[in-house]
């Protein structure tokens, strides 16, 4: 376990002394704080429009837009969501391609190191850099709490935000672990990212599929998508089905990754 | 005792084999000295000892255990410098060394001295905190140096340990290997091959993945030469000239 831990430091401190991690934090928070404006934006103006004539006259999509959590927080966790399939592959692509390159992988391969402590290091690693990246995003919540005015009560509704946040936590580590495995395929970082974009989109839309098959393939499609397994939880329902879901792609992607290792011995 | 048991070593990709039939053992204490024109095996036959590559046909044995069947009793005795150094350009040497010597195993408590010990052998006590990537060619392959030292492993895979070094470094370094015979059984692959002669006993020459000539060298040169003097070069280019 303590070599895991020193290989996860060393990921980290890369990230780290490498423009890399910098590069991303500031891709996630420039294009949330777009986003995050902009639902504001919304959010001011359908508040007007209620105080001039009430809700009850006001189409009834925009009913999200009474309090701060569901009018801003819960649909920038979506848009999170989204920002997140598209900057995770680019911290996963180095995990292993980029050892393969360097020829260090020789290295890791060839020192008494088991190849599922290599794994759960490499993992921890990424995990880090992604709660790094992600844990940015619970400033706006914090800014809403220190800003926001409400009526009745508190601001926000906090355990809904927390769920929220956890989720798309969840989300990222579900991504680093895919884009791990991918990584673990090839010495080419940018096929690694390019490849583990192309799996997590489709996967995460495939809810548009199932609108054309029928029914039992559709429901299993239907529970397979990303998307329909993340919509509970940012709203802020503690579904244990979709805990289950993520939890398992988890561990099934880290066990491909190990078998994929273990391959080189047989190569 | 033989410390390395390589038997019928064999290494195909495909159509094409790398290495055909390897026999040979290096005793404790004993250094070998791999020699061979470029992509004659020396590196395949490196890595399939270190447990990286598996082979084909054939076992390899180091201290007694299989590379293959028990390759984390191997690799907790054998220091290797692959080819290419193996560095993270973004590390400083101190920050890197204390990495490996994690990934070795060794225990926290004399983890910073043993780091200490091997850049003082690897002559880089000046340079521990400066980034790999800044380095010049020779003290990068110094630092691979160092790092296959560290947790001072019984069996040391060198290779082309020289390689990129200047004339006075290349010297530092085949005494530096001179100090280690006896305590450590090495292995050790070049083409320069008035190298060999100054460190190593016995010889191995491979020619496209075939044992030519496996002997010491004071042998060779009075099988091969009809003169007192011939040199190793003389031996090498007429083994290899198939």
């Amino acid at each position: 376990m303590r070599t895991a831990l020193a290989i996860a430091r060393k990921e980290l401190s890369i990230y780290f002394t490498t423009p890399w991690a910098y590069a991303v934090f500031t891709a996630m928070v420039a294009l949330s704080s777009f986003f995050f404006m902009g639902l504001l934006q919304s959010f001011q103006q359908a508040q007007e429009w209620a105080q001039a004539v009430g809700w009850n006259k006001l189409p009834p999509d925009l009913g999200a837009y009474r309090n701060l959590t569901d009018g801003v927080i819960v649909q920038l966790w979506g848009i999170v969501l989204i920002v997140t399939l598209f900057v995770a592959p680019f911290l996963s692509m180095r995990l292993f391609a980029e050892e393969k390159r360097n020829k260090t992988f020789e290295l890791l391969m060839t020192t008494p190191v088991r190849p599922i402590e290599l794994v759960l290091g490499k993992y921890l690693g990424g995990l880090g850099i992604i709660s790094a990246t992600l844990g940015l995003t619970i400033l706006f919540p914090l800014i809403l709490t220190a800003f926001g005015k409400s009526t009745s009560g508190a601001v926000l509704e906090w355990p809904t935000v927390l769920l929220g946040y956890g989720a798309v936590l969840l989300w990222g580590a579900t991504c680093m672990a895919v884009g791990m495995f991918i990584s673990s395929l090839t010495e080419s970082q940018m096929v690694a990212a390019l490849l583990t974009f192309v799996v997590l989109l489709p996967w995460m839309l495939l809810r548009g599929l199932a609108q054309g098959v029928e029914e039992p393939l559709r429901s299993f499609v239907n529970y397979m998508a990303f998307d329909s397994q993340l919509q509970n939880l940012i709203m802020g329902v503690l579904d244990l089905k979709a805990l289950v879901f993520f939890f398992s792609v988890i561990l099934f992607s880290l066990l491909l990754t190990h078998r994929s290792v273990e391959a080189q011995r047989w190569a | 005792m033989a410390m390395i048991e390589v038997q019928n070593l064999t290494k195909r990709y495909r159509d094409r084999s790398a290495i055909e039939g390897l026999t040979f053992s290096v005793n404790e204490g004993e250094i070998l000295g791999f020699l061979g024109p470029n992509g004659a095996g020396k590196s395949t036959t490196m890595k399939i000892l270190t447990g990286f590559l598996p082979p084909s046909m054939g076992t390899a044995k180091v201290a007694g255990f299989d590379v293959f069947e028990q390759p984390l009793e191997v690799k907790r005795r054998i220091g290797y410098l692959p080819e290419t150094p193996p560095l993270y350009p973004e590390m400083t040497v101190r920050g890197y060394l204390k990495f490996v010597a994690e990934l070795k195993r060794v225990p926290g408590r004399g983890l910073k001295a043993e780091v200490n010990r091997v850049s003082g052998l690897a002559g880089l006590s000046d340079i521990m905190d400066r980034v790999i990537q800044n380095l010049s060619k020779g003290y990068k392959q110094r630092v691979g140096i160092a790092q296959a030292l560290l947790g001072s492993p019984p069996v040391l895979i060198l290779d082309e340990p020289t390689e990129g070094l200047d004339p006075s470094q290349r010297a530092d370094v085949r005494s530096l290997i001179k100090e280690l015979a006896g305590k450590h059984t090495l292995i050790l692959s070049t083409h320069i091959l008035p190298e060999v002669t100054m460190t190593c006993e016995k010889v191995l020459i491979i020619n496209q993945g075939k044992m030519v000539a496996y002997d010491e060298i004071k042998k060779l040169t009075s099988v091969h030469g009809q003169a007192e003097n011939v040199s190793l070069e003389e031996i090498f280019i007429k083994l290899t000239a198939a």
